[in-house]
């Protein structure tokens, strides 16, 4: 019976390259949803051909891995571009906006900054929503769940469908 | 390779071997790809594709830590845990709780008929196997009439169960009494996790018919709750000759679950289930069993890793074999831990515990009689356990032990002492040494037949102690890249006044009572690999071996003590995802021969094929034993019924 165990050990080599994280690439393909989950007002396209742009604020924990959720992807017949950013003034057009962790520090002047203009404004960090981020992912049992503020998406003009509502967990400012 | 085929032919007929050389031949070769793999530096991540293609809800549902299933924390158990998903059981096209045990190789499993099950870690398996602690949702599920669990009873809507965490070995300095062998941990999904209506139905050849519906919805923010009920319909088994069991039986079940984020750092649940059912029974009336339970739980997360719990249930059964026996039993119990961290190396738990038992015994029937009819009894324990960080994240020892007091045996001390050493980030070696005991459950001491003095047949032993055990084991655990993860656990187990039957007077054959005059030792060696060969295809496969070697101590008037487990069990499991949303499943296991009740060795498979034409739909075809029509897994001839090819056909609708 021993010999199964031996066989199952067989001169395996244990020191073995990290894993590029399995959590940024769900997260990845959750700011591809989003895009085809939220309303944006009329304005915020050129027209219906112009790209739905997805940025990066401060350090990219993504690596490639969001360029390749969005490769060859049209919503409707808008393509989507991917943009990083390492400071909020460097904002151009943009859509979808990822802030990372880097910026915790700076996040007062960047909401405020971000406010009026229609960008779905997402994080992953301890805070965020309090302190007006739309969408937060949050780590829970090992998965990624959603916690949305809709003051935040209304006061931006933003239409969420039900569809990312209904498995979110929905806070007002001010809570985290 | 001699060892493995010598001991395998000795028991086992030559198809399963054939069979076994040829799944041994298949996990070599796994094993030997995945060690050329180990050399190259192909990086086979998951696809972003595949995730692309999934619902939010599914998104929702992805494990994001790398590697395996298991969070982080298991791997470092020094334990031999073994951890069954719900997703595993879904695949795995389970219809029952114990059904859904099969998938824990570290369990013995044996359907005895359509209502019973045997089931047992490490030997002394019996229809009312009296050696594990089995919980769900932290509520206790095994009886204190003799420490078995009602299989029948046990269930939930297997959708909402999270995870089955099977632990074989003792376990008692954190979990408790009767945790000698192993313990059975069976959580449910937060509400939070079952929102939205799900509705679920079909039948087959020996599941007449089922059906279950459960809704899950919000009462204000942070308070989620889910409502659901069950029905099933199962067919009778039949003995070897053909006769028919008569043991058709159905069930209903209900429950509900709230789950309330009251901030940040407190949660409090609050659940429930009641069911009602009967089973056939050759010539006599119909088994009635009904029974409902409450439990409130309150998690307070305090700073860093510390935490405060405070739990409380009820639990009413009843139960009545016409002929035979009929019992009402109410459990109330409740339970406090607190885990702090102690500078930066002790992580500490504490915790203490009281339970009362209101045993009504009706007594009604001429054939046995459980004396005094109608107890009240109390159980309190304590207990602490510290684990040090020896060296940080690198060597970490943890004792304890549990203070239990009961009515039999007063003060009963259980203590153990395990140390792991998380070796790298792909391994852990740990060992282990633990003393547990059985404590007497009302059967040992207070059971009587027939029912009226004089009891000529079997008499009560107010003297009956507790049966004790001391467990050395030892386990390691690797991970190579993210496909391949290996367990393996040896164990040394040496037991001391194991339940015997004594004659009252030596000369004469009966009357009889239970006495403490057997001792033993068990060895045996539980191995598991799991191989994600591709990102839709994964391998489970496992071996358990187990070898028991009981005697009686002078003075017994018992016969020798045989065992009634396999020495060894086999299984290999496969999961495939195929393109067009199917999914297809096939469980295959082999399990030796039973020395004492003379079941033969047999080996089976169970299939399904999933088809999800829309999130929201999927429809499963199920065969389960589909090798032969029928076959035995436990008992000896007279009693023996037989387990029949079963194949059903099941829809689930989420909405």
């Amino acid at each position: 019976m021993t010999a199964l165990a031996w066989v199952l050990w067989c001169g395996l080599a244990v020191s073995l390259p990290a894993e590029p994280t399995r959590e940024y690439q769900v997260k990845a393909v959750f700011l591809f949803n989003f895009a085809q989950f939220v309303n944006w007002p009329a304005g915020a396209f050129a027209d219906p051909q112009a790209p739905l742009i997805i940025g990066v604020l401060g350090d990219d924990p993504f690596d490639t891995v969001l360029d390749e959720a969005v490769r060859d992807e049209k919503i409707g017949a808008r393509p989507l571009l991917i943009q990083r950013y390492q400071r909020v003034e460097d904002i151009g057009i943009c859509h979808i906006l990822f802030i990372s962790r880097s910026e915790t520090g700076r996040l007062e002047q960047i909401v405020a900054r971000l406010q009026n203009r229609s960008i779905l404004t997402v994080g992953d960090t301890d805070g965020f929503s309090r302190r007006g981020v739309m969408i937060r992912f949050l780590s829970e049992n090992n998965k990624i769940r959603l916690r949305i503020n809709l003051d935040a998406t209304k006061a931006a003009s933003l239409m969420l469908s039900s569809k990312l509502l209904r498995p979110a967990e929905i806070v007002t400012t001010g809570r985290d | 390779m001699l060892t493995f085929t010598t001991v395998m032919e000795e028991r086992i007929p030559r198809p399963f071997l054939l069979r076994s050389a040829a799944a041994f031949l298949a996990i070599a070769a796994v094993c030997a790809a995945v060690a050329q793999d180990a050399t190259t530096d192909t990086d086979r991540g998951p696809s972003v594709k595949k995730l692309k293609q999934m619902s939010l809800d599914e998104l929702m549902d992805v494990e994001v830590t790398s590697v395996s299933k298991r969070p982080e924390k298991l791997f470092e158990t020094a334990s031999a845990i073994q951890v069954v998903t719900g997703d595993e059981i879904r695949r795995a096209g389970a219809t029952s709780l114990a059904e859904a045990l099969r998938l824990a190789s570290n369990l013995e499993v044996a359907q005895i008929n359509s209502q019973q099950w045997a089931i047992s870690a490490r030997g002394f398996n019996n229809a009312s196997a009296n050696k594990l602690l089995v919980l769900m949702d932290g509520r206790t599920l095994y009886s204190p009439l003799h420490a078995a669990v009602f299989w029948d009873v046990q269930d939930t809507l297997l959708e909402d169960v999270d995870r089955i965490e099977v632990i074989s070995g003792p376990g008692a300095t954190q979990w408790g009494a009767n945790a000698v062998n192993g313990v059975i941990n069976i959580t449910t999904k937060s509400a939070k996790d079952t929102q939205g209506l799900l509705v679920e139905g079909g039948g087959g050849s020996k599941l007449n018919g089922f059906g279950g519906v459960r809704y899950g919805g919000t009462f204000a923010s942070g308070v989620h709750y889910r409502i659901y009920g069950k029905y099933f319909n199962r067919d009778s088994t039949r003995f070897g000759d053909g006769r028919d069991g008569a043991n058709n039986w159905e069930m209903k079940q209900g429950g509900f679950r709230v789950d309330w984020d009251a901030d940040a750092n407190n949660l409090v649940t609050l659940q429930g289930d009641f069911y009602d059912g009967h089973v056939g029974q050759p010539g006599t009336a119909d088994i009635s069993v009904s029974g409902g339970n409450l439990l409130g739980r309150w998690t307070r997360t305090l700073e860093g890793k510390s935490s405060i719990s405070l739990q409380w249930y009820s639990d009413h059964t009843h139960r009545r074999i016409p002929g035979t026996f009929a019992e009402d039993l109410d459990t109330h119990d409740i339970d406090f831990q607190h885990r702090l961290t102690l500078g930066d190396r002790h992580d500490v738990l504490w915790g203490a515990g009281y339970r009362l038992i209101d045993d009504r015994q009706h007594n009604d029937y001429p054939l046995l009689a459980f004396l005094p009819a109608h107890v009240r009894r109390q159980w309190f324990n304590v207990f602490l356990q510290d684990e040090i960080a020896l060296v940080k994240d690198r060597l970490l020892f943890t004792s304890g032990a549990k203070l239990e007091h009961n009515f039999y045996t007063g003060y009963e001390l259980q203590p153990s002492a395990r140390l792991a050493w998380l070796i790298n980030k792909e391994q852990t070696a740990w060992a282990a040494v633990s003393r547990a005991v059985r404590t007497p459950s009302r059967i040992d001491s207070e059971f009587y037949s027939p029912r009226d003095p004089p009891f000529t047949f079997l008499q009560g032993n107010p003297h009956f102690v507790s049966e004790e055990l001391i467990a050395y084991e030892l386990g390691y655990r690797v991970q190579f890249r993210s496909e391949l993860s290996v367990g393996l656990a040896l164990f040394y187990q040496d037991y001391d006044h194991l339940r015997s039957i004594e004659r009252v007077n030596s000369a004469t054959p009966f009357p009889i009572f239970l006495g403490n005059l057997q001792m033993g030792k068990s060895t045996g060696v539980e191995l598991t690999a799991d191989y994600r060969a591709t990102d839709t295809w994964r391998l489970h496969a496992s071996y358990t071996q187990l070898h028991l070697d009981l005697h009686s101590k002078p003075g017994s008037t018992d016969a020798a003590p045989v065992d009634t487990d396999p020495e060894h069990q086999f299984s290999l499991r496969s999961s495939l995802d195929l393109p067009g949303h199917f999914e297809f499943d096939a469980v295959y296991r082999l399990v030796a021969r039973l020395t004492s009740s003379r079941v033969p060795a047999y080996d089976e498979v169970d299939v399904r094929l999933g088809w999800s034409p829309s999130p929201a739909l999927e429809f499963s075809l199920v065969g389960q034993n589909l090798l032969r029509p029928s076959h035995a897994e436990f008992n000896a001839t007279p009693s023996r019924q037989l387990i029949a090819r079963n194949i059903y056909g099941k829809f689930t609708w989420r909405y």
